[in-house]
């Protein structure tokens, strides 16, 4: 029972973690079409931006705070000076721009390597975060709950953002007709530049809190990517809410199947999308079809 | 390059009908290609042969994926895991049922395509950035069962693979120019069979299915069923070239499975043009020299992988093929 608790709490935080990644990634693909391959590059970046300031100011609050400003600027620059133009000179967005980011994903990580070496980095856990703390009768990390407590607060914040703002009403309608919104006067590439920096800097922020947990090496990005694409197309690519409970499902499969079928491990929330794909080719939780 | 100026120089005159040039280009392009081939371990140095063999395993492989990506414009970033399985079958074959060769490798490709035929009725469910996403997560899982299984020997991998027995002939494949030889056959045997699918009938369906699923489907072919048998087809291909790359190196392991080996099989897709019949060909053979010579310049070489397939995405989207063609189509 105890092992159960602990690994529902495990699979909470791994799916929290997965969820900042698949937001952004599942965002930018409602929005603009394009499947950003290289989104687990925005995470490994905001890992190592994370360790170099908290490194050099030995905070990691300050860490956490500037860790995402690189992927940030970066996402949006990569969307306003190379995925935008290539798209209006004819590109495919769905095909070609993916293969674009998957050479970027690789060319991030190579340059990572060449920049920090090829060693695994660490960042200390905060003391304020440190040690465990009880609940229900086990012994429980803190830094964890504090992974689950990030991921529920963002997950809250997009809701209200997406479903309460004029913000979130542009974003449904972009998602909805492009075209109608752009007629209506919004400035879209500001909005897609803007929406591709947001999701970087989710990426980035789950790189920084990932970074005191796991180890910091060039090619986290790689391992973590392929899980959050499991994610977006179990929830449906485009549906933000169905993204969340997604990550849910997948982060208990990881966790469970860690502890009670060690050799499954590796492939089991493969067979899970492998799953939902025969019976629900278009996700989870979409009743609607995009039209491609 | 040279047999692409002589096609394009070719098809630039007017004299002679426009079949006939393709034809006699098509003929003079080949027959170099194999002469060339064929005379190469006496003209050159065992580093060359080395190479050559590198390029032609790459070769059958990018026609394999062309066929999926090319013809029938579905792309997978799944392909490696037939690279995978045609090594791993013909290791657990030879290795650990103690099998002979000859027995191994058909069961192999009996095999892979039987399993292709399952997951490619899942894949082919979806199209577009789903089906690059679920070809993948197929070829993660089998990655994964790769490392954790027992069978293959995990992360370590399955080494000791047999080359063909070549004793009958007097000839022992373990010398390098005899396993070109080899390779040679398979590799013109393979490309050759790749080609007549993708101009037979069925081919031609699987272009229309490209150009438009809805149209095809209409005319009343069973669209799915065709796009299970090119799924089919390339995995079989793919695990060709597995099994030529496991008895190169006499060995397999679950890189060979990667995602970004899947990746690369698809930047030479593109870098040869995924119009043109010698499209893999030529791509094979500029991504693997590309390959060598940046490992000469330079140890960061996924940093450069990454940059040269973001450039040959943003510039050369039609392949160098049809970048030469266009260069000489627009001179006077």
């Amino acid at each position: 029972m105890q092992v159960f608790l602990t690994q529902v709490l495990n699979g909470l935080q791994l799916s929290m973690l997965v969820y900042l990644l698949a937001a952004g990634l599942t965002l930018i693909f409602g929005l603009m079409n394009i499947l950003n391959l290289a989104h687990g590059a925005f995470f490994t970046l905001g890992a190592y931006c994370g360790v170099a300031v908290a490194s050099a100011t030995g905070s990691f609050w300050l860490a956490l705070l500037l860790g995402p400003l690189l992927p940030l600027v970066l996402g949006a620059v990569l969307q306003s000076m190379l995925l935008q133009p290539l798209a209006e000179r004819g590109r495919s967005t769905h095909l070609d721009l993916a293969l674009l980011t998957f050479g970027l994903l690789f060319a991030t990580a190579g340059a990572v390597e060449w920049l920090f070496g090829s060693a695994f980095l660490a960042v200390p856990t905060p003391p304020a975060l440190a040690g465990h703390v009880s609940l229900l009768g086990i012994s429980y990390p803190v830094y964890r709950l504090f992974i689950i407590g990030v991921g529920l607060s963002v997950a809250a914040g997009l809701t209200f953002v997406f479903d309460r703002t004029l913000l979130g009403a542009t974003l449904r309608a972009g998602v909805d007709d492009r075209a109608m919104v752009t007629a209506l006067g919004v400035n879209i590439n500001a909005l897609f530049a803007a929406v591709f920096g947001l999701g970087a800097a989710l990426a980035g922020l789950a790189g920084v809190i990932a970074a005191p947990l796991t180890s910091v090496y060039s090619q986290m990005g790689i391992t973590i990517v392929v899980e959050t694409f499991v994610v977006v197309v179990v929830g449906g690519l485009g549906n933000l809410r169905g993204s969340f409970y997604a990550s849910l499902i997948v982060g208990m499969t990881n966790a469970m199947s860690q502890a009670y079928l060690p050799e499954v491990e590796m492939f089991a929330i493969y067979a899970l999308l492998i799953g939902v794909m025969i019976v629900r080719p278009q996700g989870m939780f979409r009743n609607v079809e995009r039209v491609a | 390059m040279s047999e692409e100026v002589t096609i394009a120089r070719t098809t630039a005159r007017d004299d002679i009908s426009p079949a006939a040039q393709v034809r006699r280009a098509t003929f003079v392009l080949v027959g170099s290609a194999v002469l060339g081939a064929l005379a190469l371990p006496w003209l050159s140095t065992s580093y060359a042969t080395t190479l050559a063999i590198e390029i032609m395993i790459a070769a059958i492989f990018a026609s394999g994926i062309n066929l999926l990506v090319g013809t029938t414009g579905l792309v997978s970033l799944g392909q490696g895991m037939f690279l995978g399985l045609g090594g791993y079958g013909i290791g657990i074959g030879t290795t650990v049922l103690g099998l002979p060769l000859w027995l191994s490798v058909p069961a192999t490709l009996v095999l892979v395509a039987t399993l292709a035929a399952a997951i490619g009725a899942v894949c082919t469910r979806t199209r577009g950035v789903e089906f690059l996403l679920i070809t993948l997560a197929f070829s993660q899982m089998f990655y994964g069962a790769a490392i954790k299984l027992r069978l293959t020997n995990g992360s370590d991998g399955m080494s000791g693979i047999p080359r063909p027995d070549l004793g009958l002939l007097g000839l022992n494949a373990d010398s390098p120019v005899v396993f070109y030889y080899y390779i040679l056959l398979v590799t013109m045997l393979a490309v050759a069979a790749v080609w007549r699918i993708a101009e037979s009938p069925f081919g031609s369906v699987l272009a229309a299915i490209r150009e438009s699923e809805r149209r095809a489907a209409a005319m009343g072919y069973a669209v799915s069923s065709y796009k299970v048998g090119a799924f089919v087809v390339a995995a079989v291909t793919c695990a060709v070239a597995g099994i030529l790359q496991s008895q190169y190196t006499y060995f397999i392991n679950p890189d060979s499975m990667s995602w970004q080996l899947s990746g690369e099989g698809v930047l030479m897709v593109i870098i040869g043009s995924t119009t043109a019949v010698a499209g893999p060909l030529v791509g094979a053979a500029v991504f693997v020299l590309a390959k060598q010579g940046l490992s000469v310049l330079t140890t960061e070489y996924m940093l450069f992988f990454g940059i040269f397939f973001m450039l040959v995405v943003a510039f050369f989207r039609n392949g160098v093929v049809e970048a030469f063609k266009s260069a000489f189509r627009s001179k006077p």
